[in-house]
């Protein structure tokens, strides 16, 4: 680019001296076109440099994979016959395991994703190195990685702490019979979700300030609503507790303020 | 069941050397644990009898008498793993031969009575359980789920499978111990233990005896009892799925038939706030029910979600079937335990409120819990075939 914008202004000085002919054309169409060339060269040799790094990337996560699909057979076969899980259940039958997550197949699942971990940090070494002697960059795409890595465990991790406090939420609600159950839930889900996002972009470095101040405004709006909604949604049950409180005080009350079922009913 | 047997004299007859019978109490009032002491006097020789109370009794109340203390009980209204480790314990360490516990409120409970859980386990039985008389709005979480699931997985007819009140023989005790030393290993003493379940897998003998009303100490609220029992006691049945998996046939019923007591003159409950509770949690928890029960029993229960108050009744063995399939679920962790187990406080609930209409419309309370426990016995057939191929039979 350099070259042609010398170029560029070489010509548009000699211009001044010189008129305009047929000749000058073909000279900035061949500075164009040995400009265009040289980029594609330089991108086309940095791909050709990179190529290895691609290529180690995807055979060191094969053979990983391989190597962990065998040692987890290997292994699965070996407890399987030295009766691995009977042991355990017998030392600490305390402890429950769901067929699905028997110690075995954890054990032998953990071998697999450890090696293919394995497998995909060397890889992503190999490719960083290959990729750094390429191109004079200084950043590193293997720190930016590592965040994109980071940045996804706790997307799922806020993903998985929302599900389940919107379900404890649920279940609790319903259980104190609040008409709002469901709309409690879905607010306590939103604010995880919310600040996950908020989190993640952070980690990602995306939007810099913008995300915070955003989050600080939704997270805040959230949570006014919320405190509306339950307030003047709970108004009547709160009276109606007062009330039934004023009138069976001094006595034992008859039924549970919340649920309104029969304490004379003996559960156990 | 037995009648109670009055004759103290098994007792003599056994003495051995060191305690014939170690009494473990559970925390009371002065004046109830004076009560205990009376009866206990009343009913065996004071020089056999070995009392282990955590409180002090009455100066000189009994001084023919041999108290030691003991540790207070882990939990107010159930016997847990701690309590069956420490009587295994203090029986080994003063040669007991077989030991009688008695939970809190036992001063009801009458000479006669104690003697009728005291004295098998001197002779051959190796666990003695009451059967109490409870009024029809009592012990329900015991009908609608311990006893049915108890007798149809177990073959036992043990009508109190938690009863705070328990004889146990010395190797009663020392299998009971076994048990619970695993849980206290793992800091979870406080986990409530199942005799009947022990003792079948052990093929002890087990004798059930009469022992009339009892006075019960009010435990927690339904959203905290329902999960403390049931949690234990699937983790119990999963651990024994060796054993209840095969075909056993259920014991006869003893000479001396259980008379359900008379109808009480209680007014009947309000079913109402329990039939609100399952319709909100019809509407709400629909998605989580869906994931641990099938179509079929999903299609029944939007079918009495509509159903008025006075027509409302679970069917027993689409109930047999929701237990069992929340069973299933809490062993393959379908979704999180404590989820499962809070979404199936409202189904309880629709059961409760059904068995009330029932009992309201003049059938024998009692007949109804029979024929509850029938049907878990004749679904027990589902329950096996969930349970070897869960993904495969799913109706």
């Amino acid at each position: 680019m350099q070259n042609l914008f010398a170029t560029i202004i070489q010509s548009a000085s000699s211009q001044a001296s010189q008129p305009l002919t047929t000749g000058g054309n073909a000279s900035i169409w061949s500075h164009m076109a040995d400009a265009l060339h040289q980029s594609l060269e330089r991108i086309l040799s940095l791909l050709i440099a990179i190529l290895p790094g691609i290529l180690a990337l995807l055979v060191a996560l094969a053979v990983f994979a391989l190597i962990g699909t065998a040692l987890s057979a290997l292994l699965r076969f070996g407890l399987t016959a030295a009766r691995f899980d009977e042991h355990l259940a017998r030392r600490h039958s305390s402890i429950n395991w769901a067929p699905s997550t028997s110690p075995t197949a954890l054990i032998a699942r953990g071998f697999f994703w450890g090696c293919v971990l394995l497998g995909l940090i060397i890889g992503i070494s190999a490719f960083d190195a290959s990729y750094a002697t390429a191109t004079t960059l200084p950043s590193s795409l293997l720190s930016y990685l590592s965040r994109f890595v980071e940045a996804a465990v706790l997307f799922i991790a806020g993903t998985l702490i929302a599900r389940y406090l919107a379900r404890s939420v649920l279940i609790g609600a319903v259980n104190e019979q609040l008409q709002y159950a469901r709309f409690l839930s879905l607010g306590v889900k939103w604010l995880v979700l919310v600040l996950t996002a908020a989190m993640v972009l952070e980690h990602l470095q995306i939007g810099g300030n913008i995300v915070g101040l955003a989050f600080g405004i939704l997270f805040g709006g959230i949570v006014l609503t919320l405190t509306l909604a339950v307030g003047l949604g709970s108004r009547d049950l709160v009276s109606r507790s007062l009330e039934s409180h004023a009138e069976h005080s001094g006595e034992n009350s008859a039924a549970h303020p919340a649920t309104g079922i029969d304490n004379s009913i003996r559960h156990f | 069941m037995a009648a109670a047997d009055q004759n103290p004299g098994v007792l003599s007859s056994s003495a051995h050397h060191g305690n014939a019978l170690l009494v473990l109490l559970a925390a009371m009032t002065p004046e109830q644990l004076e009560t205990v002491l009376a009866n206990l006097t009343a009913s065996f020789p004071a020089e056999e009898l070995l009392i282990a109370s955590p409180d002090t009794p009455p100066a000189n109340a009994h001084p023919s008498l041999r108290m030691i203390t003991a540790p207070a009980n882990n939990s107010s209204w159930i016997l847990t793993a701690t309590d069956f480790a420490n009587a295994y314990q203090l029986a080994e360490k003063n040669e007991a031969h077989a030991i009688l516990m008695l939970g809190p409120e036992s001063s009801s409970l009458s000479a006669s009575e104690l003697c009728a859980l005291a004295n098998p386990v001197l002779a051959a039985t190796d666990l003695a359980v009451p059967c109490y008389s409870l009024a029809p709005h009592a012990g329900l979480v015991n009908s609608a789920i311990l006893y049915p699931i108890t007798r149809a997985l177990f073959a036992s007819r043990v009508r109190f499978p938690l009863a705070v009140d328990l004889g146990l023989s010395l190797r009663m005790a020392k299998c009971l111990s076994d048990a619970a030393r695993r849980f206290t290993a793992a800091n979870q003493g406080g986990t409530p233990l199942w005799p009947a379940n022990e003792a079948a897998v052990a093929g002890f003998a087990v004798e059930q005896f009469d022992v009339g009303p009892r006075v019960q100490l009010a435990g927690p609220e339904l959203n905290t009892i329902l999960p403390l029992v049931t949690g234990p006691l699937f983790s119990d049945i999963k651990a024994k799925a060796a054993f209840w998996q095969r075909f056993r046939p259920l014991p006869p019923v003893s000479n001396a038939i259980f008379t359900p007591p008379a109808p009480a003159t209680e007014t009947p409950a309000d079913i109402m706030p329990m039939l609100s509770a399952f319709r909100l949690a019809y509407t709400n928890l629909h998605e989580i029910w869906s994931l641990v029960l099938p179509p079929n029993s999903m299609l029944k229960l939007k079918r009495l979600a509509a159903t008025d108050a006075p027509a409302f009744s679970i069917a027993d063995d689409l109930w047999a079937r929701i237990v069992y399939d929340f069973l299933l679920a809490y062993r393959l962790r379908t979704i999180n335990r404590g989820h499962l187990l809070g979404a199936l406080i409202p189904l309880y609930l629709a059961w409760v409120a059904s068995h009330f209409n029932i009992s309201a419309s003049g059938a024998s309370s009692e007949d109804h819990i029979e024929a509850v426990a029938a049907a878990f016995e004749a679904e027990k057939t589902y329950m096996v075939s969930r349970w070897r191929w869960p993904d495969r039979f799913n109706p």
